[in-house]
């Protein structure tokens, strides 16, 4: 219930004060909102087992986007920064569409 | 099983897969799975204030930064929008700039001519009467008078009157045989689109557009021609120009003729003077001048009428021809 207060207080701040990205951590937003995504999915997931957890969902959450945005960074380091993203898209895609699937089971019982 | 075989272990039948099947298998975090073993078991930690509170805190954290991300990735890059202010201010000053040269560009022609005809009507009256003359002839000014309205328009593939690989287009050489039909026909001045005909207009094609000269024109194209339009519409018909309008109508392509009571044709402006001589002088040694020069150029009354003469057979191509096929 924190874990879930806190987000909605947060992107309520995040919308109120629209604070500006820096320049340099443009490149890695996609991912990092992507990373969030597959988190989020996650989190409904296990709620839907029934064994969510705010500790494991928090730090999943925040592990995913530091994760994913330090992958695509080393990859730009690399030269190689487009094909990590690409990458790192398709592993968060299959696990936000598989997450998704299993909820859908759990919702619509199909 | 062949006799010399190892028997190693058994191998599952997807192994080269083990990195799909981890990642689509086994989408949740096993984290999940674990924390509820833990709590099942009675061992899970106890939840202390200030862990709630860091978990609070990284929460909001989390949130604001994923809307944060969210909201700047809607919104377009300040350099983008910069550099796109950028250019259309400069594309509305150099339009205007562009304006305004056109206008002072139509006011000093209008200057010119009002100097010359000053000029030659004080000096040479009959001179003068010549040069107005041929400034009609010359497509220099606008000219105000009946005659023929001609509406070419491409056929349309999609209602299928037309054939659909291209044949449906009205090209450059239907619109050159035309103009030189009118002008075998005995039109003084004609118009494509509003572009004033010259001696030294060309009528070509670039692709699938037609260019009157350097300007691009799209159907339908409209030719209008000032003349006695009853016999420039039956002098039309009998001449070849006439037989190809009726053959265009085969390839779906619409061909409206229209006797006009007024029509209003706008005029080229100012020629680039190409050869000029002084009147009277010994032909044999006309004074050429270079296009660039035109400023200083002797804007000599008989300058139109040299240009008119002599450009006609370097670019005339398209009347030339016109009168070849009589």
């Amino acid at each position: 219930m924190i874990a879930v207060i806190g987000l909605v207080l947060g992107v309520v701040a995040g919308l109120l004060i629209e604070p500006t990205v820096p320049a340099n951590l443009q490149p890695y937003l996609p991912i990092a909102v992507v990373a969030a995504l597959d988190a989020l999915f996650g989190g409904l997931r296990a709620y839907l087992d029934g064994i969510f957890d705010e500790r494991v969902f928090l730090t999943s959450f925040l592990s995913n986007v530091v994760v994913a945005a330090l992958i695509v960074f080393l990859g730009d380091q690399l030269g190689v920064g487009s094909q990590m993203t690409t990458a790192v898209i398709v592993v968060l895609g299959i696990r936000i569409f598989s997450n998704a699937a299993s909820i859908r089971r759990h919702l619509f019982k199909a | 099983m062949p006799r010399h075989a190892v028997p190693g272990p058994v191998r599952a039948a997807d192994e080269s897969m083990t990195l799909i099947n981890e990642v689509y298998r086994r989408p949740l975090d096993p984290g999940y799975q674990e924390a509820a073993d833990r709590r099942a078991a009675g061992v899970a930690p106890r939840r202390t204030v200030r862990g709630g509170a860091a978990l609070l805190v990284l929460a909001v954290l989390l949130g604001a930064f994923a809307t944060t991300s969210a909201v700047a990735l809607r919104r377009p890059a300040p350099a983008v929008l910069e550099a796109r202010a950028l250019l259309e201010a400069e594309i509305r000053e150099r339009t205007a700039l562009a304006d305004d040269l056109r206008r002072g560009n139509a006011a000093l022609s209008a200057e010119i001519a009002q100097l010359q005809g000053d000029a030659a009507s004080t000096d040479d009256p009959e001179l003068f009467a010549q040069l107005q003359r041929d400034a009609v002839a010359a497509g220099v000014v606008p000219v105000v008078g009946p005659g023929l309205r001609v509406v070419l328009t491409d056929g349309d593939p999609a209602d299928g009157t037309a054939p659909d690989d291209g044949s449906a287009l009205v090209l450059d050489h239907d619109l050159q045989i035309l103009v030189n039909g009118l002008w075998a026909a005995g039109a003084e001045a004609v118009t494509v689109n509003g572009e004033r005909l010259t001696s030294t207009t060309a009528i070509r094609s670039a692709g699938a557009a037609v260019l009157v000269d350097s300007t691009a024109l799209s159907s339908p194209y409209t030719v209008e021609a000032i003349g006695d339009a009853a016999s420039m519409q039956t002098r039309l018909a009998r001449l070849s120009a006439g037989q190809h309008l009726a053959s265009l109508a085969q390839y779906g392509i619409d061909v409206r003729v229209s006797a006009q009571r007024e029509l209003q044709l706008a005029g080229r402006g100012q020629l680039t003077l190409r050869s000029a001589q002084v009147p009277g002088e010994d032909l044999e040694a006309p004074q050429e001048v270079a296009p660039s020069d035109t400023q200083d150029a002797d804007l000599g009354a008989a300058g139109p009428r040299t240009l008119g003469s002599r450009s006609s057979d370097v670019a005339g191509s398209v009347r030339r021809d016109g009168e070849e096929t009589r």
